[in-house]
């Protein structure tokens, strides 16, 4: 008796911080998606009208089209995050001159906080001052001008989400990696496979964990991306990087429209739940189960 | 089926040399046995063999071609692990089957060999398994298994029973013998212990520190050790030795230890005085009149034998006897070594001497 109450004291700090930031705010916003509710409009009261936010949100076409480039964003960002931050990671197994020196760089921009890294690429992306355009423009002769080409501004907002978070992919894989046992890899060289054999029929399924672990955090991420894009393109060219962070926030701060702007976060949260279950289902759940059946065999 | 011919083999790591320039040559069929403690150099010398590990110095042969350059993938080797190095996400069966699979086998032949394999090892009904469902033993099959489906020129085993329990490691012994005497197949297996490298093997290599102390058939190693090394590694209880010189004074050659006990030898081509190493194995030991009057200090019955440790002076003596004997701690008993049985060493090489 005295060592449970003991283990709920201990874990009351977090219990209660865990609800004040994330429970409470939680079921507040599902109350407010079910409201009209606009402080600052002529009628500030807060008015149940149901599911109409909801049904509102269907044919809003602001929304899906923001949902959409946000699920090309997230989409063209993980997939190259995974791929670039594999080969960095089977990269950085190895050694070679400056190795350490390079992994440090490389880690840098994870500790960068995003609004600050949205400053940066803008600077970097701005046509007349930034070094982005000015060498597109030398070498190419390409004029990248984000503020009216919606594809380039697309584009970089998705380079700049490979720059900031591969790094976190690198190091989760690297971890991955280097805590493989070395045995399979040597029976696989013996049993005849060449490189790539031993990449996709070892390497891959082995790390396949860590790899799913680290689609689910980033998708998770890239799903509600605002501050970085915000800082960088503000949504625009337009509304061609209008994700669907940046389209709630449109709504619930300029417009000031919490119950409408409630249900979007709502739906955007079951969303993405919607997709990682998608993703387990099919890439996790059906491994558990056979192995299950085999050990019940 | 191949020839193995290992010529002047060295191992460097940078600065350090771990293997001194090996020769072992291995006939087509033929078991090996590489033996020595830990840090010998056994398990790199397989490695090399296998292709997982350069070869710095000397040259590799399998069937008459030099494969120093060869790719492991391109030696047509079957290795066993002694972690069995299962790919943890594959099925017994895919496991058994990854190397044909590899090489483009047809999936029906696949499938018909692995269930060969498997019958021959017991393995039929785990082949939908995964090796964290196996148990050790279970495993070390299944590695057994994968190697046996490749049918490959020569199969490398390094140490593959040590992971296992005594009773285990016994019966899988008997196991690989026989599965060598149906394949014929060369096999070249790694072990540190003796016993496994004298039950099994046509040929035994002992190394030490990156040598080749001797090569030869196991009860040649055992009759004759061509050094004290040698001597007290092959053999179980290990070989007595004791430190002395070799007196004749006028008669017939006999050993006299530093502490005075003395022995009979066989006729030695060496002077009076001439420092020696005196080995005989405990179970070369019997008790009888004469002989060498020792105090028994401990007594150790295992039911089928009997082991004394005893002192002669200060020379410590066991004895192995194969019948349950009536002593007790303190007795003085007599140690009687035929001649032929008693090895003697230069003090000096610690090469044998007779």
């Amino acid at each position: 008796m005295g060592s449970n109450r003991t283990g709920w004291l201990m874990l009351a700090p977090t219990l209660l911080i865990l609800g004040v930031f994330g429970i409470v705010p939680f079921f507040y916003v599902l109350y407010l998606s079910f409201h009209q509710w606009n402080p600052f409009a002529a009628n500030p009261n807060m008015i149940f009208i149901g599911a109409n936010n909801f049904r509102r949100l269907v044919f809003d076409g602001e929304f899906l089209t923001s949902l959409w480039f946000t699920l090309k964003f997230a989409f063209f960002a993980v997939v190259s995050e995974i791929i670039i931050g594999y080969m960095l990671a089977q990269m950085l197994t190895r050694d070679f001159y400056g190795k350490g020196f390079f992994r440090t760089i490389h880690t840098l921009p994870l500790i960068v906080a995003p609004i600050v890294v949205g400053s940066v690429w803008r600077l970097m992306t701005t046509p007349s001052i930034g070094i982005i355009p000015y060498y597109l423009n030398k070498w190419f002769g390409y004029q990248l001008n984000i503020g009216s080409d919606a594809t380039a501004a697309f584009i970089i907002t998705v380079i700049m989400d490979i720059w900031h978070w591969t790094p976190l992919v690198t190091l989760t894989l690297l971890a991955a990696i280097v805590s493989l046992p070395k045995d399979p890899f040597e029976q696989a060289q013996i049993d005849g496979a060449n490189r790539w054999q031993i990449f996709w029929h070892i390497t891959l399924p082995m790390i396949r964990p860590a790899i799913l672990a680290t689609v689910f955090i980033r998708l998770m991420d890239a799903l509600r991306t605002v501050d970085e894009v915000w800082m960088l393109t503000g949504g625009g060219p337009g509304a061609a990087t209008r994700f669907v962070g940046l389209h709630i926030w449109k709504i619930v701060f300029p417009k000031t429209d919490y119950g409408y702007g409630s249900a979007i976060s709502i739906i955007v949260l079951y969303l993405t739940l919607v997709m990682c279950w998608l993703l387990y289902v099919g890439l996790v759940a059906p491994r558990v189960r056979r192995s299950k059946v085999n050990a019940d065999a | 089926m191949a020839e193995v011919k290992i010529k002047d083999i060295v191992k460097r790591y940078g600065e350090l040399q771990v293997i001194h320039g090996v020769n072992v040559d291995i006939r087509d069929g033929e078991f090996v046995v590489l033996v020595g403690p830990s840090g010998c150099g056994k398990s790199t010398l397989l490695r090399m063999i296998a292709g997982l590990e350069p070869i710095s110095d000397g040259e590799m042969l399998i069937d008459g071609k030099v494969v120093n350059k060869v790719l492991p993938k391109d030696r047509d080797i079957a290795m066993v692990f002694q972690s069995y190095a299962l790919y943890p996400h594959k099925t017994v069966a895919e496991n058994m089957g990854f190397s044909l699979k590899i090489k483009g086998v047809p999936k029906p032949e696949i499938e018909a060999k692995v269930k060969q394999a498997a019958s021959v090892l017991d393995l039929g009904k785990l082949l939908d398994r995964y090796p964290r469902q196996l148990s050790g033993g279970q495993r070390q099959r299944v590695a057994m298994g994968r190697a046996i489906v490749r049918d490959p020129r020569v199969f490398l085993f390094d140490e593959p029973l040590s992971n296992l329990d005594a009773k285990l490691r016994v019966a899988m012994r008997v196991e690989i013998k026989e599965l060598h005497q149906r394949l014929k197949t060369t096999i070249i297996y790694v072990t540190h212990d003796q016993i496994e490298a004298m039950t099994m093997a046509d040929k035994i290599v002992v190394m030490k520190d990156g040598y080749v102390e001797q090569i030869g058939a196991p009860l040649d190693l055992y009759d004759n050790p061509s050094n004290v090394f040698v001597a007290g590694f092959i053999g179980s209880p290990s070989m007595n030795f004791i430190k002395g010189s070799i007196r004749s004074d006028g008669g017939a050659q006999r050993f006299v230890s530093d502490h005075g006990s003395v022995l009979p030898v066989r006729p030695l081509p060496v002077s009076d005085g001439h420092p020696v190493i005196y080995g005989v194995r405990p179970e070369h030991i019997t008790l009888g009149p004469g002989g060498l009057p020792v105090r028994v200090a401990v007594v150790e019955p295992t039911g089928a034998e009997t082991q004394i440790f005893a002192r002669s002076n200060e020379d410590a003596i066991d004895a192995m006897l194969r019948d349950r004997i009536a002593v007790r701690a303190g007795d003085h008993v007599n140690f009687v070594v035929d001649p032929v049985n008693a090895h003697v060493f230069d003090q000096q090489t610690t090469k044998r001497i007779s």
